[in-house]
């Protein structure tokens, strides 16, 4: 790892990562759309491969799924912000998740010869139509927060 | 991923919504308490209270210690921890990717100047 990396865990409930990398914001952010280039990177190792699709339209819907030896993992979800060369946000939805929808922002901040990205990873807010099962994870994380910060 | 037991955190999120249960948990959290305590805290009967109790026992968050007659409960915090590592999970995960997606931008950028395809 050859740029400085900042990693907040868990702070409120989300994940935050930032990372600098020496390039510019045209390339990061195609990198994130064009879905062969998306299966290049997102990717679970040097050896497992992933494929990737994606429409990438506010509403648009993408899946990666990335496949290890003993089968394929699907990770998904629905862009909801897409303003080229700053700001990506879709949903996410995973076994990881326990198949809850969860929320990614992506934010790109270009300097004279790198660009730092800022990933945010959290639940999703809460909203009226979500699942009992969607409010009893938020209740749970709410309360283990709470807990915590005690 | 494969460390998510679905079942189990189903009975885990099943306990968590239900508004009374996340009440007594909180007090849990104070201290320990009686069942009969907790039924007086929150102004519900002995059976009402003791039924949801059962639910937090059966998602492992609530542990029962009897002595004599007396039955004291205490909040085990460690199954939300549990639900709580998908924030782990991705922290690494995420950390990963962004790692692997300036591998793959700076690759593709020397490729792009000395390849031989354009």
């Amino acid at each position: 790892m050859t740029q400085a990396q900042t990693t907040v865990a868990s702070e409120g409930g989300k994940v935050v990562v930032k990372r600098t990398i020496p390039a510019t914001v045209d390339e990061l952010f195609d990198a994130w759309l064009d879905p062969e280039s998306l299966a290049q990177w997102m990717r679970p190792g040097t050896d497992a491969l992933s494929t990737a699709m994606v429409d990438a339209r506010v509403g648009g819907a993408f899946e990666v799924l990335m496949h290890y030896p003993d089968g394929p993992r699907r990770h998904h979800g629905e862009y909801r912000v897409i303003e080229r060369n700053r700001k990506l946000v879709f949903t996410w939805i995973s076994d990881a998740t326990h198949h809850a929808e969860t929320l990614v922002t992506v934010d790109f901040h270009p300097a004279l010869s790198s660009t730092e990205i800022v990933l945010t990873h959290e639940r999703m807010p809460d909203h009226d139509a979500g699942l009992n099962h969607n409010r009893g994870w938020t209740a749970a994380l709410q309360l283990l927060e709470n807990l915590l910060a005690r | 991923m494969d460390e998510y037991q679905a079942t189990h955190l189903d009975a885990l999120f099943g306990a968590m919504s239900d508004a009374t249960r996340r009440a007594i948990l909180a007090r849990l959290a104070q201290s320990d308490a009686r069942v009969t305590d907790l039924a007086s805290a929150f102004t519900i009967s002995l059976n009402s209270t003791s039924k949801h109790i059962r639910v937090l026992e059966r998602a492992g968050l609530v542990t029962r210690n009897v002595q004599g007659r007396e039955h004291m409960l205490s909040l085990n915090a460690g199954p939300m921890a549990e639900a709580a590592g998908w924030l782990e999970f991705y922290r690494q995960f995420w950390t990963d990717r962004l790692a692997a997606l300036e591998d793959f931008v700076v690759k593709k950028r020397h490729t792009d100047k000395h390849g031989s395809k354009q």
